[in-house]
């Protein structure tokens, strides 16, 4: 315990970083890309978050949306849903925002998913912390089998990343499927929740992964058909949201009965917390 | 960016919320370095008819307050609610207890009767018009109105507490009113004062209202283990919650 | 290091001198109670106090403190240093602060609480008059063997003065004259000992402490949560009065400028309605009885986990401050233990 007594770093002191760019997505959502101020790379796997702090208003903890292989800095996207959001919104280029992390779990790129089929689950803005693997995925494609990806939203005005799923549908063995729970004049594709697009895929279960990201509700339905298609819980990683306030572990916000969503999460094997009563 | 044009209304009240701001006495300078006043009968006397903020004072007693209000309503931007009695009726919410007939009597005797003091059950504005923020307190505390400045003019919205005074009173140290068996309406009331009463030694009397989910059915129980009746508690709600939702629910 | 004996007069001396050096909080009458306060003399010290109305570590997670200062050029550190000395705890409330030593330093230490920690010197002192709640005998908190910097006892009108680290060597310096202790004087110590150990239960816990984890892991779905919680204000006060309570909320405060401030870290507590409530609305924790759970299953459970302790110290100040008594951990374990009815 005698390196505690001497800790000398302050664990919520933010670090200045850069907005190099701030850009409309749809109505409620903004990319941004920032580079720390010091030059120095973020050094987070996919899956992970910081916290962005801007002075006056608060912290709010934010998924790392690019990939670490993306290097010149790291993306966001953020939903206008409240004080801090609000404020990152009015950001442009050239302003500081303060940044503290990457802290959390990972999607086990390198680990349970490498080599396996690929199955990605997103509701809504659950796409934002997915695109840093499905990046990371893609840019060493021969590590890993087939990658599907499944996206739902609310309406068609709200999918995200519309030209890279292009993209990333255009890649080897890569499928890319999206639906909305409700069309508009334009929209030609599919209409319903996401589980309706999963008995549209085929998948090996055996070989392969899935992960699922998206609001509190999806969930239980989403693990519900999985298991239907035979994909055993321990190949399956969830990434969950609690209310954040440190991000390190210390002031009790994001409990899921003893788990911290902030630490043993956000990305959570699935049998590690199909038992805990208040994870899903 | 062009400061923001805030104009101060009162209807049925003490005003004593308006004076709470001129209390700021030197950080007046400094409310002024954020917003532009347009129309304020305490301090200044331009008459203006636009305005971004409409603070109103006060709730609504008579016929003809509500036509105003909705006028006032109808050329701002953000209305904000100022004190006790334009966020839940405050004090003048006491005269719905009775029959208007008898309160008119009561007040001005046999003069009562007149059409000029022609009377109507209190209303708290958002009983009338959309009320955006309200600032609550019986009267005001005007560090919390500082703070509401401050976060409006930031883009900000205030963090209003919405748990009881017990929070900020355990943390102020205080001995509970209760280990004295006294009836203090803490427990249901919103924090924000920084438990002004029990820090001084008296009981909370509720001027901030209710917190949103107030856990009233509990009251018998406790009345019971404090020694008190039902009545004691009902007499303390009288106050400041005469009329409101929760306090018809105390059975 | 030899324990010390001293009487009164020599007490008086000592305290009033640390007291001339460096601050001292000590033990205090507020009203018909006691409360920790700076000391200014040692005469309104009050070694024979029951319970401090509220825990001491409020000198080292005080209720509201300011983590960071920001301005136009960026965000600064803000920590306390200034060295104290934390006068009169009982054992339970210094196992308590011993519990948050490990909360703040694991995983990724908080400078914080750890460089106010780092000055402050703890002056444990046993138990005269019982508490009407406290229950520390039932969880092994009415002494404390070891840890802490002075141990001091009453024996009849003096008390043994025990140093328990280098700190607590360098505050008892100015002892070094006084007569040790004699076999004896360490016999009766033992005895009050022992005899607190029987006399602080005020509440009688009829499941051991080390049973505990397993009893609320099996309670998951007890009705005593929905029964009891019906009851509950949601007002915090078992949170916030609780000496292992560490819970926090932050938030930021603009000077008139808009443009520089501080970011402040306060109380906060999981049985408040919106503890665990996210932007747009969904509350993780919404109802009553998964909150009123969540606080037992947490200080016997899920910290238990983590940490290999109890995180209930026994002190009673939970039973007291609810006002609608439905707060009492030990009435919640035995009836736990009776069953799942
Ligand atoms: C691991 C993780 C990753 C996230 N990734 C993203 C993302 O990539 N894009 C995005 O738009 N949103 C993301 N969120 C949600 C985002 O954190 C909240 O929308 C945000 O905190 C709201 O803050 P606010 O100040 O705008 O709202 P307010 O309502 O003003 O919130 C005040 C404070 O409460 C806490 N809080 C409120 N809602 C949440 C929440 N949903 N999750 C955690 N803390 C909350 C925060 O401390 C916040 O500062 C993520 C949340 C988590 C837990
Ligand atoms: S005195 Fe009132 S506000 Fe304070 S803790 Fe007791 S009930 Fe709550
Ligand atoms: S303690 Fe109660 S009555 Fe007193 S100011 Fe606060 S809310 Fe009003
Ligand atoms: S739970 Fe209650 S008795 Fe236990 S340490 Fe906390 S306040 Fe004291
Ligand atoms: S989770 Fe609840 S019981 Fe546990 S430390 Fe935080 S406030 Fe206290
Ligand atoms: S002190 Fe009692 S009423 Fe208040 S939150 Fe705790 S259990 Fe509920
Ligand atoms: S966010 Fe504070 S403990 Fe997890």
């Amino acid at each position: 315990m005698s390196q505690i007594l001497t800790a000398e770093k302050d664990i919520y002191l933010p670090e200045p970083a850069d907005v190099v760019r701030a850009e409309p997505m749809t109505k409620m959502e903004m990319f941004f890309e920032f580079k720390l101020s010091s030059g120095r790379p973020l050094g987070h796997m996919p899956g992970q978050f910081a916290e962005v702090a801007i002075p006056g208003i608060g912290e709010a903890p934010i998924s790392i949306s690019s990939s670490p292989t993306y290097r010149s800095g790291f993306q966001m996207v953020v939903r206008n849903v409240g004080n801090v959001s609000a404020a990152m919104h009015r950001l442009a280029p050239g302003k500081k925002v303060g940044i503290r992390g990457p802290f959390g779990t990972q999607f086990p790129v390198d680990g349970a998913m490498k080599g396996q089929d690929l199955l990605f689950v997103c509701g809504g803005i659950g796409l934002v912390p997915v695109r840093s693997a499905i990046d990371y995925v893609l840019h060493h494609r021969k590590d890993y089998g087939r990658v599907t990806i499944l996206f739902g939203t609310k309406s068609p005005a709200e999918r995200l990343f519309v030209e890279e799923a292009k993209q990333w549908a255009a890649q080897p063995d890569t499928t890319f499927l999206e639906t909305v729970d409700r069309g508009d004049e334009h929209w030609k594709g599919s209409v319903g929740v996401i589980t309706t697009l999963m008995p549209k895929v085929k998948v090996d279960p055996a070989r392969t992964v899935a992960v699922i990201c998206g609001p509190p509700i999806m969930y239980k339905f989403v693990i519900l058909e999985l298991d239907k298609m035979g994909i055993g819980k321990d190949r399956i990683f969830v990434s969950l949201e609690r209310h954040m306030k440190c991000g390190v572990g210390k002031c009790g916000h994001c409990q899921i009965n003893g788990l911290y969503v902030c630490q043993d999460g956000p990305v959570f094997r699935y049998t590690d917390v199909a038992e805990v009563r208040e994870a899903i | 960016m062009d400061k923001p044009r805030v104009a101060i209304f009162d209807f049925a009240c003490c005003e004593g919320c308006q004076l709470q701001i001129v209390n700021l006495e030197e950080e007046l300078l400094d409310v002024l370095s954020l917003v532009q006043p347009v129309e304020w009968r305490e301090a200044i006397s331009d008459q203006s008819d636009t305005y971004d903020i409409a603070i109103v004072e006060g709730s609504i007693t008579r016929p003809g307050d509500e036509e105003k209000l909705r006028q006032i309503r109808s050329r701002a931007k953000v209305l904000v609610a100022l004190g006790a009695c334009a966020t839940m009726g405050g004090v003048n919410k006491l005269k719905n207890n009775f029959t208007m007939e008898d309160v008119r009597r009561e007040v001005y005797g046999k003069d009562g009767s007149m059409p000029h003091l022609d009377t109507a059950p209190t209303k708290a504005l958002d009983e009338v018009v959309k009320v955006d923020l309200k600032i609550h307190g019986c009267p005001i505390n005007n560090k919390e109105f500082a703070y509401i400045l401050r976060c409006l003019a930031l883009g900000k919205t205030p963090a209003i507490p919405n748990y009881p005074v017990c929070v900020e009173c355990k943390m102020r140290g205080n001995v509970c009113r209760y280990e004295y068996n006294e009836i203090c309406l803490g427990p249901v009331t919103r924090a924000g004062c920084d438990a002004k009463c029990p820090s001084a030694g008296f009981w909370c009397f509720g001027c901030r209202g209710y917190v949103d989910d107030p856990n009233v059915q509990a009251a018998r129980e406790v009345m019971e283990h404090y020694g008190k009746t039902m009545e004691d508690l009902k007499g303390r709600l009288l106050l400041f919650n005469s009329k409101q939702e929760a306090t018809e629910n105390v059975k | 290091m030899s324990i010390k004996k001293i009487g009164p007069a020599a007490l008086e001396r000592w305290v009033d001198g640390l007291i001339g050096r460096q601050t001292v909080i000590g033990v205090q009458a507020k009203g018909d109670k006691f409360a920790f306060a700076p000391l200014a003399k040692t005469s309104a010290l009050r070694l024979d106090y029951d319970v401090a109305v509220t825990a001491p570590k409020a000198f080292l997670q005080p209720p509201c403190e300011t983590l960071l200062r920001f301005n136009p050029k960026g965000y600064e550190s803000v920590v306390d240093e200034q060295p104290f000395v934390l006068f009169g705890v009982h054992p339970y409330d210094a196992a308590a602060i011993l519990q948050m030593d490990v909360v703040f330093a694991e995983g990724q230490a908080d400078i914080h609480y750890l460089k106010r920690r780092a000055q402050a010197t703890l002056v444990v002192s046993d138990v005269q008059q019982p508490s009407a709640n406290v229950f520390a005998g039932c969880m092994n908190t009415a002494v404390l063997e070891q840890g802490g910097d002075v141990m001091l006892t009453r024996i009849g009108d003096a008390y043994l003065v025990e140093s328990r680290s280098d700190k607590g060597a360098a505050l008892v310096k100015s002892l070094a004259g006084e007569p040790d202790a004699a076999p004896a004087d360490l016999q009766l110590r033992k005895k009050t000992w022992d005899d607190n150990r029987k006399r602080l239960r005020r509440h009688e816990l009829k499941v051991k402490p080390g049973d505990l984890p397993a009893l609320l892991a099996r309670s998951y779905d007890h009705p005593v949560w929905e029964e009891k919680s019906k009851r509950c204000f949601s007002c915090g006060s078992c949170n916030l009065v609780c000496p292992t309570c560490y819970c926090f909320n932050v938030r930021d405060d603009v000077r008139w400028d808009l443009q520089s401030g501080e970011r402040v870290r306060t109380w906060d507590g999981c049985m408040l309605a919106e503890f665990a409530l996210v932007a747009g609305g969904h509350n993780f924790r919404k109802k009553k009885p998964e909150r009123y759970r969540h606080r037992y299953l947490r200080k016997g459970q899920y910290l238990f986990e983590q940490h290999r302790q109890i995180a209930c110290v026994g002190c009673g100040r939970c039973i007291g401050a609810c006002v609608t008594k439905i707060a009492n951990p030990v009435e919640i374990y035995n009836r736990l233990a009776e069953g799942p009815r």
